[in-house]
């Protein structure tokens, strides 16, 4: 069920940063774009939201249906910038343990050794997230807001970069626990990626005949790299207009839905926002970045008084990037 | 939805803002409504006294609507102010000594009589006007205000306005001040509207522009003659003479005292009397500060009139009229009208006759008169024994009047004991102090005040009235007569009167005598302006200046020296006689000096003559004048209204645009400058495409017109710079000074007219 390798030791966590420039920032970007472009057909603009959420160190969430290529999309990525990836098939019968680890006795030693559960690595695919029991999508999440986990009592931390990449199956959904808004709300981003056209659909057969491509997939950036881009978006500036115009927009959100954006949301869009600038090239969020940003990370906490449906929520967001004054 | 949720807090709490305005604005045009009606009445208040009871039933009146608005419904309300406009008009009709029981037995000429008041017939001819104003005021003071408070501004302004138009229709209300009532009750149904549909202050230009136009409608058209209005060609029986007929018959009821008069040769009658008189046509009795009115009604002739009470002389007299008139001169005090003219005779309660329907060229009509002529010994012991109605009548003075001109009345008539000798007294003064002119500038405030304490000549209008508010001053009832001195003597029994020899003087009460007449105006020098105006007028041969028998007449003597009787008589009674030039009691005016302003009015025949051209000159040299209060405000208010128009029609906000267009400010730091270049940029592709969504960023507006191929790259770069002075970490000077560049050649090529001569 995983495939996940030990995890880099956490030391560089405290050690200062050498943010990467601007330009490198956006050339980065490029390359591993360009990189995945060459397993996924089309799909753009989630390759640019899953990036973008790594470099926000956020987590997506992934919903559609079956075989659009939500793991490939995620197996691509993880491996063009050269990191450890490891996937957990979410399964009725899951136990939190299976994700986390245990603690296993060792007869030659006779001391207990921790076993790493899947969820030690820089990318998680969490598939199906939605099949699980509530306990066990509930650790999961923890070790997504802790960035650690705790087994037996003893607390580890997670490798640093970590980005969950879940996905959540939208048929079916009478055989599934669907998550709860607190829980959702920990989602940087969600994402629909939705049926390739039907030129790309002939060009993803094309590439899918004989050899996967993913399995000649070379690493474009190393885990350093990432690292230090990270930084650069963190130091991206937002100006007091930005964040003003992103207050409004949670604002209004909260004005029209029963339940609008919260804070956690607001703070989310604007990392998004600076990591968006960045890839773009920028040291600055302008009010565009954060209409970029808003609809994959505010629609998803946002509910209408019609129904539970995340539909509501994306035509509140439209709503308000329609309405709401930039400046 | 409604509005405000949709619009969100922010926009609510500023809504509410704006509506709480709107509303202080149109109840403030709810109190400008009822300030002008109420101002007109306090007019009227300061002629008969009560000022204080009026301002305090207003008061107390707003103070009950305002407490009653959050108690009764409004159809309460309404029924409530009906009976409060019953009970006042009881309470009115109870205190004119009528009862209430009039409203049913004399329904019809109660009717009628609102139909005459509300055709022109002022307020003030009422006898009892001051309990009228309490009486008609609570009403509609009351529901205005209730009603604006209830937001029914329209019904508010229909409440007040009909109160307003009542009294626009008596004549009584100003043109200024009813433009303001006007304004007001626009403002209220305005702004109340603004209110109530939740509107901008944006809006609020339309009712600048309304209030303009109105402005302008109401000077240029005015529906209701004014008071003393004597242009008005509607009461011209012929248009050939307007002087006399304009003097004498347009507002017979009320006269205004003006300024400078000219004289008027023609004549306007001939008189067979056993005896020379003053011609009397008529008398007043209340007095507003600045003219004179007749209260009460007229009546049809029906038989003898009543006679002076004391010893009287009968004199026989027949008028033979040279032009039309509304007038009928005869000499005071007239007890009976000849057959042949009875039917056409209507009687003041003040015993003076004049025609109902107005008389022609060529009548005739014979009168007697029981004229009465009791000596000075006789009169000093008459005592002051007056009837009630006299003294309720006769005494009246301004609420204003000043202490000062009390003080100086009882100096001159420091010791004398009598009326008769205060009457004396005041006369001689008169004549000894001031002057004659015809040419006076007519003073602001009161005229007695302003002629007994500050001027120095004056001519009979002016002497008479002061004289008979001094006389008031006193206790004395004394009244205001005008009419004409006994004019040019052609033979034993006729005398031919013109238009010069009109007149003003005084009447005071005797108990067992009745009425005397009294003539402040000094004579002899004002009697030769009369003479040389008549002599002038023969030597440019003016028609009608002469009848047949009065051409041969010498004119000293036809108009001074030939008529002594009168002044002799009134003068030698008057022991005045040392003051007064033998012979000489008759100074004329043209009669329009007895009434209406004759600046800019002069007849024909005085068109050409010296008075005419310096009357002309003594207005052209006047040079420059300040515009006054009212000019101002009222250009003030036009131009707002054109301003407002300008802002409406978009005149002012394309003007600003191109201005700000091409106005590229001072230079200051780099990020100002890179934005007001972008905003100017802005503007001009506004002006040529579209303006940016507020929801657009600056990057969609710029995509949205590249994707139409309307944006070059120098704009994309213009645009970027903004971004970065707005969200970034700003620009140098030197890419500021590029922005500025690049907008200034984007604004010229885009510029049409520069545009074509670059190509």
């Amino acid at each position: 069920m995983t495939d996940a390798a030990l995890p880099s030791e956490q030391e560089n966590r405290a050690a200062t940063v050498d943010p990467l420039p601007v330009s490198d920032v956006a050339q980065l970007c490029e390359d591993v774009r360009s990189n995945v472009g060459r397993v996924i057909v089309g799909h753009e603009d989630g390759i640019d939201h899953v990036i973008t959420t790594i470099l926000a160190r956020g987590h997506v969430l992934l919903e559609d249906v079956p075989g659009v290529g939500k793991t490939m999309l995620a197996r691509s990525i993880a491996t063009s910038i050269d990191c450890t990836f490891s996937r957990i098939q979410f399964t009725p019968d899951l136990l939190p343990t299976d994700i986390t680890g245990v603690n296993v006795f060792d007869q030659q030693n006779r001391e207990f050794e921790f076993q790493h559960g899947p969820i030690f690595g820089n990318v998680v695919l969490a598939d199906e997230i939605n099949r699980a029991p509530p306990k066990t999508q509930a650790a999961l999440l923890e070790a997504m807001e802790e960035k650690q986990v705790t087994a037996d009592g003893e607390t580890r931390p997670l490798p640093d970069p970590f980005t969950v990449i879940a996905t959540q199956n939208a048929v079916e959904p009478n055989r599934t626990y669907e998550l709860p808004l607190a829980e959702v709300d920990r989602f940087t981003k969600k994402l629909e990626l939705g049926y390739p056209d039907a030129d790309e659909e002939a060009e993803l057969l094309d590439r899918t005949v004989g050899h996967h491509p993913i399995e000649r997939l070379e690493p474009v950036a190393d885990l350093e790299t990432i690292v230090r881009a990270r930084e650069t978006v963190a130091e991206v500036s937002v100006k007091a207009p930005v964040r003003e115009y992103a207050t409004r927009l949670a604002r209004y959100t909260r004005e029209h839905a029963r339940l609008g954006a919260s804070p956690r949301a607001t703070i989310s869009l604007l990392r998004a926002a600076q990591a968006r600038a960045a890839v773009d090239g920028r040291g600055y969020v302008i009010p565009d970045d954060v209409e970029r940003e808003a609809p994959a990370v505010l629609s998803h906490r946002i509910r209408t008084a019609a129904s539970g449906h995340d539909r509501d929520g994306t035509a509140v967001v439209d709503d308000a990037i329609e309405r709401v004054p930039v400046e | 939805m409604s509005t405000e949720s949709r619009r969100g807090p922010g926009v609510t709490a500023d809504a509410t803002r704006e509506s709480r305005a709107f509303r202080l604005l149109a109840m403030g045009g709810v109190l400008v409504l009822t300030g002008s009606y109420v101002t007109v009445l306090l007019d009227v208040t300061a002629v008969v006294g009560g000022t204080r009871r009026l301002v305090a039933l207003v008061v107390a009146m707003i103070a009950t609507a305002t407490v009653l608005a959050r108690a009764i419904r409004p159809r309460t309300a309404t029924v409530a102010a009906v009976a409060l406009g019953g009970v006042g008009f009881a309470y009115y009709f109870t205190a004119a000594g009528l009862g209430v029981g009039v409203v049913f037995s004399a329904t019809w000429e109660l009717l009628s009589d609102s139909v005459a008041f509300a055709t022109g017939l002022s307020v003030f001819q009422m006898i009892d006007v001051g309990t009228w104003t309490l009486g008609f005021v609570p009403a509609p003071v009351f529901l205005s205000w209730y009603l604006g408070l209830r937001r029914r501004y329209v019904a508010s302004v229909v409440a007040g306005g009909t109160a307003l138009t009542f009294l626009v229709l008596t004549g009584d209300a100003p043109t200024g001040t009813t433009a303001l009532g006007t304004v007001g009750g626009l403002a209220a149904v305005g702004f109340g509207e603004l209110e109530r549909r939740d509107g901008t202050v944006a809006q609020t230009d339309v009712l600048a522009i309304l209030f303009a136009t109105m402005l302008l409608l109401s000077t240029t058209v005015t529906l209701v003659p004014g008071p003393g209005d004597s242009s008005d060609p509607t009461f011209l029986v012929d248009g050939d003479s307007p002087t006399l007929e304009g003097t004498t018959t347009n507002a017979p009821q009320r006269v205004e005292i003006s300024g400078s008069v000219e004289l008027s040769p023609e004549v306007r009658f001939t008189v067979h009397s056993e005896r020379a008189a003053y011609w009397r046509t008529g008398v007043y009795d209340r007095y507003t500060g600045d003219g004179w009115v007749r209260t009460g009604q007229t009546e049809s002739y029906g038989g003898e009139l009543p006679s002076p009470p004391g010893e009287t002389e009968t004199v026989q007299q027949t008028v033979r009229l040279q032009g039309p008139a509304e007038v009928m001169p005869a000499a005071a005090h007239p007890v009976a009208v000849g057959d042949d003219a009875a039917s056409n005779t209507e009687v003041t309660v003040h015993g003076g006759i004049r025609p109902d329907e107005p008389l022609a060229e060529g009548d005739t009509y014979r009168v007697e008169s029981a004229v009465v002529d009791p000596s000075a010994a006789e009169l000093r012991t008459a005592g002051t024994d007056y009837p009630a109605d006299v003294t309720d009548r006769y005494l009246q003075l301004p609420e204003g009047t000043s202490s000062a001109f009390e003080t100086r009345t009882q100096e001159i008539t420091g010791d004398a004991e009598t009326p008769y000798e205060k009457a004396v007294a005041i006369e001689r003064h008169l004549e000894l102090t001031k002057g004659y002119s015809l040419d006076v500038e007519r003073p602001d405030g009161a005229i007695e005040e302003a002629f007994l304490l500050e001027m120095d000549e004056g001519y009979c209008v002016y002497f008479a009235t002061t004289m008979v508010q001094m006389l008031r001053a006193e206790d004395v009832p004394a009244r205001y007569a005008v009419g004409y001195t006994t004019g040019q003597q052609v033979a034993d029994d006729e005398w031919v009167v013109r238009g010069l020899d009109a007149h003003a003087w005084v009447e005071v009460y005797f108990p067992d005598y009745g009425w005397v007449a009294f003539d402040p105006t000094p004579g002899s020098a004002r009697e030769q302006t009369h003479a040389a105006r008549l002599e002038q007028a023969r030597e440019e041969g003016v028609e009608d200046v002469d009848t047949n028998r009065s051409e041969a007449g010498h004119v000293a003597n036809a108009s001074a020296g030939s008529q002594p009787d009168e002044a002799d008589r009134l003068s030698e009674r008057n022991q005045t006689g040392a003051s007064v030039e033998n012979g000489s009691g008759l100074h004329a005016e043209d009669p329009r000096n007895l009434s209406f302003d004759s600046n800019g009015t002069a007849n024909n025949s005085s068109a050409d003559d010296p008075d005419a051209a310096s009357d002309a000159d003594r207005s052209t040299d006047d040079g420059f004048e300040w515009p006054g209060v009212e000019q101002t405000a009222f250009g003030l208010a036009l131009l707002v209204g054109f301003v407002a128009g300008a802002h409406r029609t978009g005149v002012i906000a394309r003007a600003s645009h191109e201005l700000r267009l091409h106005w590229r400010g001072r230079r200051r730091d780099p990020d100002r400058d890179v934005e007001r270049a972008y905003r100017r940029l802005e503007l001009l592709l506004e002006r040529e495409y579209r303006s940016r969504r507020r929801s657009e960023s600056t990057r969609q507006y710029l995509s949205a017109l590249s994707a139409n191929g309307l944006v070059d790259s120098r704009v994309w770069r213009v645009g970027r710079l903004y971004e970065r002075t707005r969200y970034g970490d700003g620009v140098g000077r030197e890419e500021a000074d590029e922005a500025i560049h690049t907008v200034d050649a984007i604004v010229r090529d885009r510029t049409p007219i520069v545009r074509r001569f670059r190509r």
